[in-house]
C-alpha cells in the first residue's frame, strides 16, 4: 500500500517539477532507476512469501542502486562503461524476472 | 545435599517424562500439513515498536516516490541523449555517420552519372529522330510522297496552233524550270519526279501513263523570279513554244502554289541501301 502510495506520489512530482540532473548524473539516472525497481520488487516477493522485512528493503534499495552506479562508473573508468552498463541491465532485468515469476506464482497459487 | 538430591532426580525425571512424551506427540500423524505460518501477530504493547513501523512505512513511501521521480525524470530527459553519451561513442557515432554520408555521396554521383547518360541517350535520340523527321520530309517532298506549296509560278500553255506541242519541248521546259531551282513540279494532275517522262500519244501528251489534255497547266514551287525567267528568257523554251507552236504560254508568279497532286512511291526492286 505504502509502495503504491509511495510510486504515485513521485510520479505526480516528476511531472510537475523538472528539476535540471547534473550532467555527470544524467548517464546513470536510467540504471538507478532499474537498480530500484528490482529492489521494489525483490521487496514484493519478499512480502508475498511472508519474510518482508523494512530494514532489508531499506538496505537492498540503496545498495542495489549505489552497486549499480559504481559498477557504471567503474566501466566509464576503464573504457568499458557501455558494456557494463550492458552487464547490469541484463542481470536487473533477470532479477526482474524471476521476482515477477516468483510473484506470479504465489498469486496464482492461493 | 542430602535435602536437595530427591527434588534434582524430580526434575530430570521430569523433564525425561516430557521429552518421552514430545516425542510420541511427534511421531503422530495428524494429517496436517506444514504450512508456512502467519507470523504470530505481535501485541504492539510499547510505543517503540508501532512508532518503528510508522518510520519504515515512510521509508518505504519515500523510496518509491525517489524511484517513481526517477524514472519520470528519466522519461523527459531522453531528448540530451547526446550530452550523455561518452566520448567513445560519440566518436563512433561521427565515424559511422560520416561513413555513411560517403557512401550516400557515392550514391548520388553513380545516380547522377546514370542520369547524365540517359539524358544524353534521350538527347541522341531526339536529334537523330529529328533529323529522320527531316530526311522524311525532304525525301518525301523529293520523291512526290508528300503534298507541297509555297512561292512559285503557275503556267499554262494553250493547245499549240500551229501544231501540237512536242513532248521534247515539255520535257526542256521542266529542265528549264529545274535549273532555275524548283523543287516540287506538276504537270496538270501528274506530279513530276525523277522517274516521270512525256511522251506525244495521239491526242496530246502522255506524262507517266496519264494523257494529259491542253491546256497544260503545270505548277512549279521555287523562286518566283528565277523561274518566270526561265520561262520568259528570249530564245528560250517560252518563245520556242510561241513561235514554233503558236501556243499561247501564260507565267503567273503567286506567292502561295499548292501542289496536291502526289506520286506513288516505285518499289525499288534492284537498288539496296548501303549500310
Amino acid at each position: 500500500m505504502a509502495a503504491v502510495l509511495g510510486l504515485i506520489i513521485g510520479v505526480v512530482v516528476g511531472i510537475f517539477v523538472r528539476p535540471d540532473i547534473p550532467v555527470f548524473l544524467q548517464p546513470y539516472l536510467p540504471i538507478m532507476v532499474v537498480a530500484a525497481l528490482d529492489a521494489l520488487l525483490g521487496a514484493a516477493r519478499a512480502y508475498f512469501q511472508r519474510s518482508f522485512s523494512d530494514k532489508v528493503f531499506v538496505i537492498s534499495f540503496f545498495t542495489n542502486v549505489i552497486t549499480a552506479t559504481l559498477l557504471v562508473v567503474l566501466g566509464n573508468q576503464l573504457g568499458v562503461g557501455s558494456q557494463l552498463q550492458t552487464a547490469v541491465i541484463v542481470v536487473l532485468g533477470i532479477r526482474i524476472f524471476s521476482n515477477v515469476s516468483a510473484i506470479r506464482r504465489f498469486i496464482f497459487r492461493s | 545435599m542430602a535435602v536437595h538430591k530427591p527434588e534434582v532426580d524430580d526434575t530430570l525425571s521430569r523433564l525425561h517424562k516430557q521429552h518421552a512424551k514430545d516425542k510420541e506427540n511427534d511421531r503422530v500423524e495428524t494429517g496436517s500439513f506444514p504450512v508456512v505460518g502467519r507470523k504470530p501477530k505481535r501485541v504492539s504493547l510499547d510505543a517503540n515498536r508501532s512508532r518503528a513501523r510508522v518510520i519504515t512505512n515512510i521509508f518505504i513511501v519515500v523510496l518509491c516516490a525517489l524511484l517513481g521521480y526517477g524514472y519520470v525524470i528519466q522519461l523527459n530527459n531522453t531528448r540530451s541523449t547526446y550530452e550523455t553519451m561518452s566520448e567513445e561513442e560519440l566518436t563512433r557515432l561521427i565515424s559511422e555517420t560520416s561513413n555513411q554520408v560517403q557512401l550516400q555521396e557515392q550514391r548520388r554521383n553513380e545516380l547522377q552519372a546514370q542520369l547524365n547518360s540517359l539524358q544524353d541517350a534521350a538527347d541522341k535520340q531526339q536529334e537523330a529522330q529529328r533529323i529522320a523527321q527531316q530526311n522524311e520530309e525532304t525525301s518525301g517532298i523529293l520523291s512526290g510522297r508528300l503534298p507541297a506549296e509555297g512561292e512559285g509560278v503557275t503556267i499554262s500553255i494553250s493547245h499549240g496552233s500551229i501544231e501540237a506541242v512536242e513532248a521534247s519541248t515539255m520535257f526542256s521546259l521542266i529542265e528549264e524550270l529545274r535549273n532555275a531551282g524548283a523543287e516540287v513540279i506538276a504537270i496538270n494532275n501528274v506530279r513530276v519526279i525523277t522517274q516521270t517522262y512525256i511522251a506525244d500519244g495521239e491526242n496530246g501528251l502522255i506524262c507517266d501513263d496519264v494523257e494529259l489534255s491542253s491546256p497544260y497547266v503545270i505548277k512549279a514551287i521555287g523562286d518566283p523570279q528565277n523561274l518566270q525567267n526561265a520561262v520568259n528568257i528570249a530564245g528560250g523554251v517560252g518563245s520556242r513554244l510561241k513561235v514554233k507552236f503558236g501556243a499561247e504560254v501564260t507565267v503567273n508568279a503567286s506567292d502561295r502554289v499548292r501542289i496536291d497532286e502526289v506520286a506513288e512511291v516505285p518499289q525499288y526492286q534492284y537498288a539496296k541501301t548501303v549500310e
